[in-house]
């Protein structure tokens, strides 16, 4: 029973933090499925979603005029909310920017794309360490959502808390647009048959300009979700990237429920190893991910993907 | 005995059957076909017979030897070479490394590091007499991705016969071709005929029927007749159908 | 492709003038405002980046994890030198063979695969050792890797030289640079690089005229490794120390982006150009700005844009348009 107790603060996190992983890998994952690239400025783009986040929380009076006064003098609840919303918009556009600089590539070999948002990558993380500098930065939480709270004798962190909702929120919305939309129904047709969406009278460019900006919008929500966790350095997005990566690989590229029990179960691993060797917590998802690879090709719910040729 | 023999050979993708009891055999010496309309499990049948597909039930004998299941590689080296029906050059190479390649003396020093593949005189004599084989001695040198389409043809042929096979499989070569270059292909093929054991899968009656010793036809996932051209033509089911208006 | 026999297949002219231009760089790099340090480094990136492109530009595999031969290759040279004795080939030997065989087992997994899968778990696996060289205190050092590695005087049996200064530490590798380059050139117009060639182009009919195409892309793998490795066991000599930020996911992108901006896709020459590009920018673009990273990766997405097949294909390109009329049949194979 001890054990258990003892046990449940780490199973907890672990799952927390899996949902954040799935968050990252759902974006990065409609991108590949309706582009075929493999956006490496992923994790660029999640950690510039917190930097944003930060300024917009971060307002000082006086910057935007009685507007920006007004703003200023809203509650830290509704300012952070409004990060929430804007940040993501923000990454977005600047998603649309590298899905134009993107074009040139559909068509040839996929590791063409990996490269150039590769060098994406770099270019964020030069500007972020322009912009806010390479020290450690802090997002600010409204206090509603931060601190700590007792519970059977142990001590839980309210934001994980709301951290996990949260994502299972995203999670399940996210499903609602793809599932139960129109717009959902072209974007997986779009996945599977880029001829069918042509058939259908669908823009094919735009429809890529859009889920570009929607999957690096879900980045930064996840990025903003996760700084107050991990904290913001320019160099972040490394951490949030590769786990995206190992998800959707050991999910099963294009599956959605895959990602989502895969991000679980790659939280949990972290979690568990992290409560008897913290050390080595990071690397056990590795393991993991070699594992069902070695027995699971295309890891646990994937089908032939076109990206194998 | 035949050279090759196909017996109760099924197979199902999901919860479809493309092949259902499929008994083929293909004698030495002879020019056998495939045909069927399009979507009767030709190209199915084609790749589990060639070893891209293992069947569901049912084996694969060549030379009275079960080669069922086995790897493409394994086939080839026992001597069964497939061309293919969507081009499958190495289009960055020259055509005649397109056929170097495929020449087993090139394959079993595939592993050497040392030797300059251009010095190996035999290989290159070898590569030489398949391209005059299939006509583009004149192009040995020129580039397979720039070749127009009927050279394509000829070479992704040429690539299966520098492999010096016993047996060779032609999948569709018609595909795409006009008839000039159709008409071409089968003096080519009727050439091969004389040194070659082929099976020529073909949805175009007119060139198989004007080629084959002995041809079955495939539909829906069954081989529902077989016979030499002027027995099919003979047959009900083939004169009633489309099949039989084209030859 | 039937002339060149004998000593003509061995050495070419290309390779001569890169080896001229590489034996005199110590007499001017002084006065070009570089420093001879940079030669060393530039050269061991160059085999690194050779065999790198054995890989990537002959055989067509995307791994994005090979930092991780490369450290290995370093941390066995330190370790050999530490723990056993100090002897430059018995450090060299320990680091290819230590990078090869790490890089053998991890080939056994990877040679099955193809396209993202393929990357995707050389990731994953470049991340292991990455991990391990951070956590694995007692071995690796941690995060502040190995120091004082001694760097041992170049024994050659009948003589013995010291290494000590750059000069002779840049013409040890260079040397060694010399070898490699004559080895792979025979390599790639061998029939082993000519199924390889053939793998990039078509894996499937490679397979269907006859070739063991998991053995061809496991022993291509493990080459490769043996390569970084050797390159790896060279910095560790050279820095006189292993630290693990060569293994990291940044490093093995860096060799990468190296190898496509020279233009390794379309050029046995590309990793070379590269190696040399990304250095040069390295230090003259970061000696005007802090932020030659941002400069360098606008630059590297331009190419990959407007240029995809790097410099020496911009080369072969402005050739081509030059004598397009008198040679009709160059191609853009790798070669």
């Amino acid at each position: 029973m001890d054990f258990l107790i003892n046990l449940t603060p780490h199973l907890v996190n672990g799952i927390a933090l899996g949902l954040l992983f799935a968050l990252i890998a759902l974006g990065f994952m409609l991108i590949v499925g309706v582009m075929e690239v493999i956006n490496l400025a992923h994790g660029s783009l999640f950690a510039l979603g917190g930097y944003f986040a930060m300024m917009i929380i971060g307002v000082e009076p006086g910057w935007f005029g009685p507007l920006g006064d007004w703003y200023v003098g809203l509650p830290a609840g509704a300012r952070y909310s409004f990060a929430l919303v804007l940040g993501p918009i923000a990454v977005g556009l600047v998603g649309m920017l590298l899905e134009l600089c993107l074009r040139g590539t559909y068509g040839k070999d996929p590791l063409f794309g990996l490269l150039l948002t590769f060098g994406a990558a770099m270019v964020i993380e030069e500007l972020i360490r322009i912009g806010w500098g390479s020290g450690e930065q802090f997002l600010q939480t409204p206090p509603a959502i931060s601190g700590a709270f007792i519970w059977n004798g142990l001590i839980w962190s309210t934001y994980r808390f709301f951290a996990a909702g949260f994502s299972v929120a995203a999670i399940i919305l996210v499903w609602l647009f793809l599932e139960r939309t129109p717009y959902g129904a072209i974007i997986k047709a779009g996945a599977h048959d880029s001829e069918m969406v042509r058939a259908l009278g669908i823009n094919l460019s735009q429809l890529r300009l859009y889920v570009f900006a929607f999957g690096v919008a879900l980045a930064a929500l996840a990025g903003i979700i996760m700084a107050p966790i991990w904290g913001l350095r320019p160099h972040v997005g490394v951490d949030a990237v590769i786990p995206a990566f190992l998800i959707i690989v050991l999910g099963g590229v294009g599956s959605f429920v895959g990602a989502v029990i895969a991000g679980v179960l790659v939280g949990l691993t972290v979690g568990i190893t992290g409560a008897y060797a913290s050390e080595w917590s990071l690397m056990s998802m590795y393991l993991l991910l070699i594992v069902v690879i070695t027995f699971r090709a295309r890891g646990l719910f994937g089908k032939k993907s076109m990206l194998e040729n | 005995m035949a050279l090759f023999e196909a017996q109760h050979l099924h197979k199902r993708f999901g919860d479809r059957v493309v092949l259902e009891e499929i008994n083929l055999s293909f004698e030495a010496g002879q020019l056998s076909g495939i045909m069927g309309p399009n979507g009767a499990g030709k190209t199915t049948c084609f790749n589990v017979l060639t070893g891209r597909y293992k069947p569901d039930r049912g084996k694969v004998l060549f030379d009275g030897q079960d080669i069922t299941g086995m790897t493409p590689r394994a086939i080839a080296r026992k001597g069964i070479s497939r061309s293919f029906q969507i081009m499958n050059l190495f289009d960055d190479f020259s055509v005649i490394e397109n056929v170097l390649i495929a020449v087993p003396q090139v394959r079993d020093r595939g592993f050497n590091m040392t030797r300059r593949v251009a010095a190996d005189v035999a290989a290159m004599d070898k590569a030489a007499v398949v391209l005059e084989q299939v006509g583009l001695q004149d192009k040995a040198y020129e580039n397979a991705g720039s070749l127009p389409y009927g050279d394509r043809r000829a070479l992704e042929i040429g690539v299966a016969l520098a492999t010096e096979p016993r047996l060779l499989f032609l999948d569709e070569p018609t595909s795409g071709l006009g008839i000039d270059a159709t008409a071409r292909l089968s003096e080519l093929i009727l050439e091969l005929k004389h040194a070659y054991t082929i099976v020529i899968i073909e949805h175009d009656m007119k060139f198989l029927f004007g080629l084959a010793d002995n041809i079955a036809v495939i539909h829906w996932g069954q081989v529902i007749t077989r016979g030499t051209p002027d027995e099919l033509r003979a047959n009900k089911w083939v004169q009633s159908s489309n099949l039989g208006k084209l030859a | 492709m039937n002339n060149n026999t004998g000593f003509g297949a061995w050495i070419t002219r290309p390779m001569l003038i890169t080896f001229a231009i590489l034996v005199s760089l110590p007499f001017w790099i002084d006065s070009v405002g570089l420093y001879q340090y940079l030669g060393v480094e530039i050269v061991i990136w160059m085999v690194y980046a050779l065999g790198f492109n054995l890989l990537l530009g002959y055989t067509g595999l995307p791994s994005f994890g090979h930092g991780a031969y490369f450290g290995i290759g370093a941390y066995a040279f330190g370790l050999s030198q530490l723990h056993i004795t100090e002897s430059i080939w018995l450090g060299l030997i320990c680091a290819i063979l230590f990078a090869a065989l790490g890089g053998a087992i991890v080939a056994a997994f990877l040679s099955h695969r193809r396209g993202i899968y393929y990357a995707l778990l050389t990731i994953a696996f470049g991340q292991v050792f990455w991990f391990l060289s951070i956590k694995w205190h007692t071995v690796t050092g941690g995060e502040d890797g190995l120091l004082n590695i001694p760097r041992p005087d170049l024994n050659i049996g009948f003589a013995s030289f010291s290494l000590s200064s750059n000069e002779a530490l840049y013409y040890f590798v260079l040397a060694l640079f010399v070898v490699v380059v004559i080895g792979l050139w025979r390599l790639v117009h061998s029939p082993y690089g000519t199924v390889i060639k053939a793998i990039k182009q078509n894996e499937m009919r490679t397979g269907f005229i006859g070739y063991n195409v998991w053995l061809y892309k496991w022993s291509v793998f493990t080459l490769s490794t043996a390569l970084a490795g050797l390159a790896g066991g060279m910095f560790a000599m050279a820095q006189e120390s292993a630290y693990p930020d060569v293994m990291s996911l940044h490093a093995s992108g860096f060799i990468v982006m190296m190898v496509l901006i020279g233009g390794g896709m379309v050029s046995f020459w590309g990793p070379v150009i590269g190696a040399a590009v990304y250095f040069l920018a390295r230090d003259l673009l970061g000696s005007a700005t802090e932020t030659w990273l941002l400069w360098y990766g606008l630059m590297f997405m331009a190419m990959v844009m407007f240029k995809p097949e790097g410099i020496a294909g911009a080369w072969q390109g402005f050739i081509k348009r030059g004598d397009a009329s008198t040679d009709g049949d160059k191609k853009p194979v790798t070669r």
